[in-house]
């Protein structure tokens, strides 16, 4: 009955946690003026560079050590099958660390964030239109046991991923069903056998798309499209233990499931073909659902083993403790999360109600009930698109930033006419924190005007809002979706949140207008999409506002003394693995 | 006219006789209940314990009324005014930091600054409703089945005896966190889940309470079904309904009593014990709710958790005590 925790692992890169409103959502209100920490300039991010060569050093690496990754209130992949890689934690350790792509991530000594060349010599040559992506498979990338890393392995991890009976947690579903030109039935090589979307030959591989797919060499970070062996790989013993390609590898009985993943030095791993990853450290442990207050109390206990410990996730309630402690191995990653409040479209269908409820949401108090730092693990919130993605445009949804206001709120129903009106949603009453964010929240609507009504569930969210015959979905009118981008890009924020018909457009928004323009978008010249995003973003929240995004969100992390290269990943938002070394 | 207090040390068979016999004329009429009565009342930490209880039970009823008086309620905090939440997260006013507060006489807590006595009030209203509650239908299934049992015998007390034992096999918390989370999504979406979740605790406590009653009783009264005055009852012809409700449980209501208040006290427990594990009561107000968000906060605001926790504590410990003193009251063998 506790789904609380398990809602960690439902965390997807793409969707995330639940959303039972309280969750851990904030919104646009409030004080956040008060925040210290502010968000780095949008477009300064997210470079794409042919680098070649090894990864730069990181400035005072030396080799050596035992880095403990301690992970908080997550119970970890349940595999670790490359294909089946969609969540936050899973890939940005499996990534950075184990598993190379066509690209990945690197973040650069400014601190931003560039798309970088992995396995492939360059990012990609795309033909016009974007229909058809060709890349070159680097010689001398080697597997762990000796074998070179070939452009038909590759092949065969693409079409693997349309597998998405068998690999059901894949984002495999979302994109390379969505874009890769293979038939509508095809469902991956054991199964279906070959398809001609990709071919491989020699070590040049070409993908045809079905449609224009400019934000291929983002989407190739995904390990999910990476190399998988021809032999040996079925599906779930493969996942037990896959073959490395990166740094590290996972050694005899190195992962045991919700426990423990152990990475030791990959000697195969040549580290003159990858310019992002390093091989500091002797060894990874990584240990899956530690409890947060232990956790927080081992790095403040600042003994031996805490110095090399890094944390996955800082407690809000020892947060301030750790920021002194840690000092520069405390980290406020912005993510690439926001939290919304999502108004039903059919029953709210007036914009001042929808107003209300956004000025009516009491910021500072949902987030401090709900543990989360006000204005530091979660800002006030404006458009779908979060701080540092390309074409993200500054504006206010109402014109200002909508800020705990009931007599505003009071107001903007008196106007719709509907004064007291009921709001209906659910809370998960078996967290305390979720039920206090709830509570209030609850508060914070009563006293704007709202009658309000909480409904009690424990089971996932996502789930019944997607049903939509259940009696309590049908009783609903606001609910709540938490979501990441896959890749710094509108086209990972916008479609699958407002779309009609997406899973995760759980306000049922449909307004012709805005599919329109989303279906125009993808057809632009890749130079124009981004600010198209951006445009398009503006207008949604201005005209209709099906979303009111009420926080966007940051992760807390924090390593011990003895650990350097500790940085964060803003593209994964997630801890930067790629550089981490222990200091001797 | 009472019994001599000097003899309250001697437990020996002579003194009961003695004491049986010599002012036999003077207390005609007194029934052992009286006796028992009686003697708790010149125990004085039965007494004491006593009050304690009434204290507890007058704080239950009256927890709206005294919240009124306290000028305190139920209702959230407003914890972006009320803590210093870019500090170190407590509360700007009363403890642990501050002075006593008067608006908030037992403080506030952290993350939600809800109102700590308001929540204590009307945790204790929780645990003695749902711990009474409990205790009375456990005791009502385990007398009925007991009896059932143990004056049919045969068949019928192996089949109850069996489903006795059945039940005693079933763990309690396993048991417990499976059916909680079935009655909440049975019942969420229902208006009145705070009251349904109430009755379904009640229910798992009742539903595993039951046995230990139940086997009291059966053994006693086939001890008892064998016993003259019984007999004497056949012969003459009494229906069953008689003997059972009019000669057989009047001679097992100390037994009872006894079980009873060493029951409440255990349900009092279990009830704060699952709050904790989080499969109790998650609606409105209950101590071990409390107890649960406030440990992790021991170190900083003590306060907080002990308050809570000293309610259920002296609460169970003077239960205990007077379901010890009420057994000694009634139990012939300890007579003095």
């Amino acid at each position: 009955m506790k789904r609380t925790k398990s809602l960690a692992v439902v965390a997807g890169f793409a969707m995330v946690t639940l959303a039972a409103c309280g969750g851990d959502g904030g919104d646009g209100g409030g004080s956040g003026s008060t925040s210290k920490d502010k968000f780095i300039d949008p477009a300064s991010s997210f470079e794409l560079v042919e680098a070649e060569g090894a990864a730069p050093e990181v400035e005072g690496a030396e080799e050596g050590g035992v880095i403990t990754v301690l992970v908080p209130s997550d119970p970890g992949p349940e595999d670790l099958d490359p294909t089946n890689g969609w969540s936050v934690l899973g890939n940005s350790i499996q990534q950075a660390l184990t598993n190379r792509s066509l690209t990945q991530y690197r973040r650069n000594p400014e601190g931003g964030t560039e798309v970088v060349p992995d396995l492939a010599t360059d990012l990609g040559t795309p033909n016009e239109d974007f229909t058809e992506w060709t890349f070159t498979i680097k010689d001398g990338v080697k597997w762990e046991t000796g074998d070179p890393v070939t452009a038909e392995e590759v092949k065969n991890g693409i079409l693997r991923s349309f597998d998405t009976e068998t690999f059901t947690s894949g984002p495999g579903q979302a994109y390379t069903v969505g874009w890769v030109d293979c038939p509508e039935d095809y469902a991956g090589p054991t199964k279906s056998g070959d398809c001609d979307a990709v071919q491989a030959d020699g070590q040049e591989l070409t993908i045809r798309m079905s449609k224009s797919f400019p934000d291929f060499n983002l989407w190739s970070t995904f390990m999910a499209i990476g190399p998988i062996p021809l032999e040996n790989s079925e599906f779930p013993a493969y996942g037990r233990a896959p073959l490395s390609t990166g740094p590290y590898k996972i050694p005899e009985g190195g992962f045991r499931v919700n426990e423990s993943l152990r990475l030791v030095k990959n000697d195969q791993w040549d580290p003159a073909t990858d310019p992002a990853r390093h091989q500091y450290a002797d060894e990874f442990l990584i240990k899956f659902d530690q409890d947060q207050e232990k956790t927080d109390q081992i790095l403040l206990s600042g003994n031996a083993d805490a110095a090399t410990t890094v944390a996955n996730s800082l407690g809000a309630t020892n947060a301030n403790a750790l920021k002194e402690a840690l000092g520069s191995n405390y980290i406020q990653q912005t993510g690439q999360c926001i939290s919304t409040r999502t108004p039903d479209y059919n029953k709210i269908p007036q914009l001042e109600i929808r107003q209300a409820i956004a000025y009516g949401f009491d910021f500072d108090n949902v987030q401090l009930a709900s543990g989360n730092i006000p204005g530091v693990t979660r800002i006030p919130a404006q458009g779908l698109m979060p701080p540092g993605m390309a074409g993200r445009k500054e504006f206010f949804p109402a014109g200002e930033q909508f800020a705990y206001n009931p007599e505003k709120a009071k107001q903007l129903l008196e106007e719709a006419g509907e004064p007291g009106f009921k709001l209906t949603y659910i809370y998960d009453d078996s967290d305390a924190e979720t039920k206090a964010g709830a509570e209030a929240e609850k508060a914070g609507y009563e006293a704007a005007g709202f009658t309000v009504e909480m409904i009690p569930y424990q089971e996932d969210a996502y789930a019944l809002f997607d049903d939509a015959d259940s009696p309590i979905n049908k009783k609903l009118n606001l609910r709540a979706t938490n979501w990441c981008s896959d890749w710094p890009a509108g086209s990972t924020m916008i479609p699958p949140l407002v779309q009609t018909g997406q899973p995760y457009n759980t306000s049922y928004f449909s307004e012709e207008e805005v599919d329109q323009r989303i279906e125009e978008i993808a057809t632009l010249p890749i130079e124009e999409q981004a600010d198209a995003w951006g445009d398009l973003d503006e207008m949604i929240a201005q005209k209709y506002l099906p979303n009111i995004v009420t926080a966007y969100r940051n992760d807390l992390f924090g390593a011990g003394a003895n650990i350097g290269g500790f940085t964060g990943d803003a593209a994964m938002s997630a801890i930067n693995y790629k550089d981490l070394f222990v200091k001797p | 006219m009472s019994i001599p207090g000097e003899v309250i040390t001697t437990h020996t068979e002579d003194s009961v006789v003695e004491d049986a016999t010599a002012p036999r004329e003077l207390q005609a009429g007194r029934s052992p209940l009286r006796i028992a009565a009686h003697r708790i009342r010149k125990d004085t930490v039965a007494m004491v314990c006593l009050s304690i209880v009434m204290l507890f039970v007058l704080i239950a009823i009256f927890a709206g009324t005294l919240a009124d008086l306290f000028n305190v309620n139920l209702t959230v905090g407003r914890p972006a005014e009320q803590l210093d939440f870019l500090g170190d997260g407590m509360p700007l006013n009363g403890p642990p930091n501050y002075g006593f507060d008067p608006e908030h006489p037992f403080g506030v807590a952290p993350k939600t600054a809800n109102d700590n006595l308001a929540y204590w009030l009307y945790g204790c209203r929780t645990s003695l409703v749902i711990a009474s509650t409990a205790t009375l239908f456990a005791t009502l299934i385990g007398v009925v089945t007991g009896l059932v049992a143990g004056f049919a015998g045969g068949v019928v007390d192996k089949v109850i005896s069996f489903v006795i034992d059945l039940f005693l096999t079933l763990p309690f918390l396993l048991m417990a966190l499976i059916i909680a989370p079935i009655i909440t999504s049975r019942f969420a979406s229902d208006p009145d889940y705070p009251t349904i979740q109430k009755f379904g605790l009640v229910a798992v406590l009742v539903f595993f309470g039951w046995m230990g009653v139940a086997r009291l009783v059966r053994g006693e009264t086939m001890s008892l079904r064998e016993r003259e005055f019984i007999q004497a009852s056949r012969v003459i012809g009494m229906p069953t309904g008689r003997i059972l409700f009019k000669e057989l449980l009047p001679n097992l209501v100390a037994p009872i009593v006894v079980a009873v208040s060493l029951m409440l006290p255990g349900f009092i427990a279990a009830e704060a014990g699952l709050a904790f594990l989080g499969i109790g009561v998650t609606q409105g107000a209950s101590w071990g709710q409390t107890i649960l968000q406030a440990s992790p906060y021991f170190e900083k605001y003590p306060l907080y958790l002990w308050e809570p926790l000293l309610g259920i504590v002296i609460l169970v410990v003077a239960l205990n005590l007077l379901g010890d003193a009420i057994r000694d009251a009634v139990d012939p063998k300890t007579r003095r």
